[in-house]
């Protein structure tokens, strides 16, 4: 043992504090219209947000890309400010920047997001030059070859790193392989090299439209006629969607039910991915319930998992687990790292609390649950890119902010009854397992563990 | 551009200085605490304990229990966590408004009464959890020591940047109770401490939550040593090679920078900006859109207030194409930048971005907070947040020039090149 020196500290004199409870708050108010062409408006006046967001988002489920151009959604939003009608790649990447906007897109399951942050001052040109790239992309071959390789590129990182190895292969052994989602949403190297310009024009052409699509702005928006900047900018945009179906929940594969473990020699640490599945934010009896989960098993240090794994056992930085939901339907996920040799144990471990937890909650961690979810949204939505972004996901459901609204309200219903039911609806012990690891050290105990059969693939 | 968030500033007679700054716009307060202690103080053989001591932060003090801190505050409606740099180490939370006065009875509980919880459990709990961080950030990921070996390589041995602050895995296991109460008595203490209130209370609210609570914690910490000797840039190229599993080619190119906030190191970081930070950066410009060599550039500045800071660019060398062609035409640019100077475009161009993001860092209260400390800390100044923007629009291009001609030559660049196994350079 060692000697410390007497301890010199001051007395504590002040007893601790009781919380008073928070003051009332309610998600920023939108004002919504709509556009000749059918393109929704949606803003949000947030006073004192100097920075504007600007979302805009289209529906346009992954499905239809074509089976043998998979990730062109993905290639289509990295390319539409990549030369327009009017100017060059590098032309229109030095407007931009002389304003100092940033402007960016992406894809989901659900759709295409065009993401733009500026100062209030340079509005009507940033909105100028986002109407410029969603209407009229060029698609130019230099540029397109371009992000092609780097998509390539991209895909070799992907494989190289743990947690993203192991996401990409949970979902391919998760869902059925007839699946859009069993796939990579960025595409693969075969589909991906596939993809020219005139696939991207004719892809635009058919997907990119304004009806039914969505334009959030949030931010100070005072002074500023917020409809009339839209319908200058987007007013002349056109098209017509194409026929979608109902979107549909992926179907799970017939033998998703198991483990896979990637052989990564050498590996100092294990990648655990884990899931079953779980609702979409339409589910019945509301989404509250499973949001409350997500924190209790494993939205904390001190939640369920890391409670254990990491404070107990000193086996990993942090493992979280959530419900996350799809435009249909959705999954159950744990995923994170642990020290290499704790490998099977910590899966052990692991898998038990998640089964464990079936067998339902305290009120305490229930009640903390509600509370973090509850009193942490006055800050989760405090800024301009976090209010577009959350009404511009939703849009792409079919909901609105309104949905943000009355979750929150609903949370005040939840208890550890509606947690317990809510959990055991969805968690059967049914697991989809994939682990990233040193496969000859720690294969044949992660066999012995009888979690499913187990599959050995190198990484 | 003139910026005006509130800033009211007060110091207690224990030494902590107190910054409120007022915002009604969301009923929440964020707590934000900046220690002036990070990696650089750090003795040989203990790399790594400023974090791991900053981890025990959070495993109980005298009236709080192992964890709470995370627990109470999460279930009051808190987000919370901290940092360790080389520089400093920031602790914070944001809560509801009714919630403030627990927060900071738990950050005086464990700023002022830390020792009585920690043993050689929770030290050892928590060096094994920073262990998996560090496996997790970096051994474990592909290019995820390129960080440690530019701080390596840049700066010499002994140098309070050359190791980086996860510190090594030796040290870690080194780490005492003993040392913990070292550290403590040694760095923290109200007199080494700035603490900012922003959020939904006014000046004259926070500066007495603040003294009804630290007030009474004695000004423990003992005095900061001068900053290091100033370093000028390298004298000649400095090269680390590592040959490993890595998907593609990546070059880091790392230069000294001029110590933070000052003209020159403004002016150094928009230059790099220029040479390789903006989507119309030079380097963007060649290598990735008209050579198509690589596939991604990026430059960072990162300020430090001992005697010299860092700058490095990111290249990721495209399939086919040799590291060392690459980096040649990197050379080549630098040495053009140099003689040439900014275009106004490119003035422009750094400015509109360094703006944009400026602003945006500034809207949430959190990343406001955390400024408000920063430049409080390092820097002396609270109020730095509304000048900042006005400070960087006076550099000149001459400046910038200038900078870039005594900086980020050639000569000075430390080279951390991560090549594939199997080298397929032409």
């Amino acid at each position: 043992m060692t000697q410390h020196d007497s301890v010199t500290q001051p007395e504590s004199v002040l007893e601790r504090p009781e919380v008073s409870a928070p003051e009332p708050w309610s998600f920023p108010e939108a004002q919504r219209s709509e556009l000749a062409n059918g393109l929704g408006v949606v803003s949000y006046d947030i006073p004192g947000q100097y920075v504007i967001s600007v979302c805009l988002a289209v529906p346009m489920p992954l499905e239809c890309e074509p089976r043998d151009r998979e990730g062109i959604a993905t290639i289509m939003a990295r390319t539409l400010d990549e030369g327009t009608a009017l100017h060059s790649a590098e032309e229109f990447a030095e407007l931009l920047e002389r304003k100092g906007i940033a402007l960016g897109a992406g894809v989901n399951d659900a759709g295409l997001i065009v993401n733009l942050d500026v100062s209030k001052r340079h509005l009507s040109e940033a909105l100028d030059l986002l109407s410029q790239a969603v209407r009229e992309p060029a698609f130019p071959a230099n540029e397109v070859s371009r992000h092609v390789k780097s998509r390539l590129a991209e895909i070799d990182q992907e494989r190289a790193v743990p947690g993203q190895r192991a996401a990409i292969e949970f979902v391919a052994t998760y869902f059925d392989a007839d699946e859009r989602a069993s796939r990579p949403t960025a595409g693969t190297k075969v589909t991906v090299s596939a993809i020219t310009p005139q696939d991207l024009v004719a892809f635009h052409a058919a997907n990119v439209v304004p009806s039914g699509a969505t334009v959030v702005v949030a931010g100070d928006l005072s002074d500023l006629d917020i409809v009339s900047e839209m319908e200058q900018a987007l007013g002349s945009w056109s098209g017509e969607a194409a026929e979608v179906g109902e979107p549909h929940e992926a179907v799970r594969a017939a033998d998703a039910i198991r483990v896979v473990f990637l052989d990564r020699p050498g590996s100092v640490q294990t990648e655990f991915y884990i899931g079953c599945p779980g609702p979409d934010h339409h589910v019945q009896g509301g989404w509250a319930p499973f949001q409350v989960l997500g924190f209790v098993v494993g939205g904390s240090p001190n939640a369920r998992v890391d409670a254990v794994l990491r404070e107990e056992k000193g086996f990993t930085y942090g493992i979280r687990s959530g419900f996350r939901p799809r435009r249909r339907g959705g999954m159950f996920l744990t995923s994170g790292s642990v020290r290499a040799d704790s490998t099977v144990e910590a899966l052990g471990l692991l898998l038990d609390i998640l089964d464990k937890a079936r067998e339902g909650f305290t009120p305490e961690e229930t009640q903390a649950g509600i509370d973090f979810i509850g009193k942490t949204a006055p800050g989760r939505y405090a800024t301009a890119d976090t209010v577009a972004e959350e009404a511009a996901t939703l849009s792409l459901e079919g909901l609105t902010t309104e949905f943000t609204t009355e979750n929150l309200h609903a949370l005040l219903n939840v208890d550890a009854a509606t947690l317990a039911v809510a959990y055991d609806r969805y968690v059967n012990g049914e697991w989809t397992v994939v682990v990233v690891g040193d496969a000859s050290l720690y294969a044949e105990g992660v066999r012995a563990l009888d979690r499913g059969e187990l599959t050995v693939l190198p990484a | 551009m003139p910026l005006d968030y509130k800033i009211a500033e007060r110091t207690l007679a224990n030494g902590l200085r107190v910054i409120v700054s007022e915002d009604h716009s969301v009923p929440n307060v964020t707590v934000n605490l900046w220690v002036n202690v990070g990696s650089r103080h750090e003795a040989e053989g203990r790399t790594g304990f400023a974090h791991l001591f900053e981890h025990l932060m959070f495993q109980g003090s005298r009236n709080v229990a192992s964890g709470e801190h995370f627990s109470a505050l999460m279930a009051a409606g808190g987000r919370l966590n901290a940092t360790t740099w080389f520089d400093r180490t920031n602790y914070f939370e944001t809560v509801p408004r009714g919630a403030m006065d627990l927060a900071l009875w738990m950050e005086a509980d464990r700023h002022g009464r830390l020792l009585d919880a920690v043993n050689q459990e929770n030290l050892d709990n928590q060096r094994d959890v920073v262990k998996e961080e560090k496996r997790q950030r970096y051994d474990n990921m592909p290019y995820g020591n390129a960080l440690i070996d530019i701080y390596a390589a840049i700066f010499p041995k002994g140098h309070p940047y050359h190791h980086p602050t996860i510190g090594s895995m030796a040290d870690l296991d080194a780490a005492s109770v003993q040392d913990v109460h070292d550290f403590f008595r040694s760095h923290y203490g109200p007199n080494n401490t700035v603490l900012a209130l922003v959020g939904d209370l006014t000046p004259d609210e926070g500066f007495a939550a603040a003294q009804l609570y630290f007030g009474p914690l004695p000004a423990t910490a003992s005095a900061r040593r001068e900053p290091v000797e100033p370093l000028p840039p390298l004298s000649e190229p400095v090269r680390d090679e590592q040959i490993e599993d890595v998907p593609s080619d990546h070059l880091y190119i790392a230069f000294r920078l001029p110590v933070d906030d000052t003209p020159e190191f403004f002016a150094s970081s928009l230059a790099l900006d220029a040479i390789g930070g903006l989507a119309t950066s030079r380097l963007c410009q060649r290598l990735v859109r008209r050579e198509q060599s690589a596939t991604s550039v990026s430059a960072h500045a990162m300020g430090f207030v001992d005697g010299i800071s860092l700058g490095f660019m990111m290249i990721d060398v495209a399939e086919g194409f040799s590291a060392d062609t690459v980096e040649a035409a990197a050379c080549e640019e630098l040495v053009r930048f140099a003689e040439q100077g900014p275009t106004d475009i490119e003035m422009e161009s750094a400015m509109a971005q360094s703006e944009r993001s400026w602003l945006s860092s500034l809207a949430s209260q959190e990343e406001r907070a955390d400024h408000i400390c920063h430049f409080a800390t390092l820097q002396g100044d609270s109020g730095y947040i509304n000048t900042y923007l006005d400070r960087l629009a006076e550099v000149t291009p001459a400046q910038v020039q200038q900078a870039a001609a005594k900086w980020l030559m050639p000569q000075s660049r430390a080279v951390v090149a991560y090549l594939k196994q199997d080298g397929d350079t032409q």
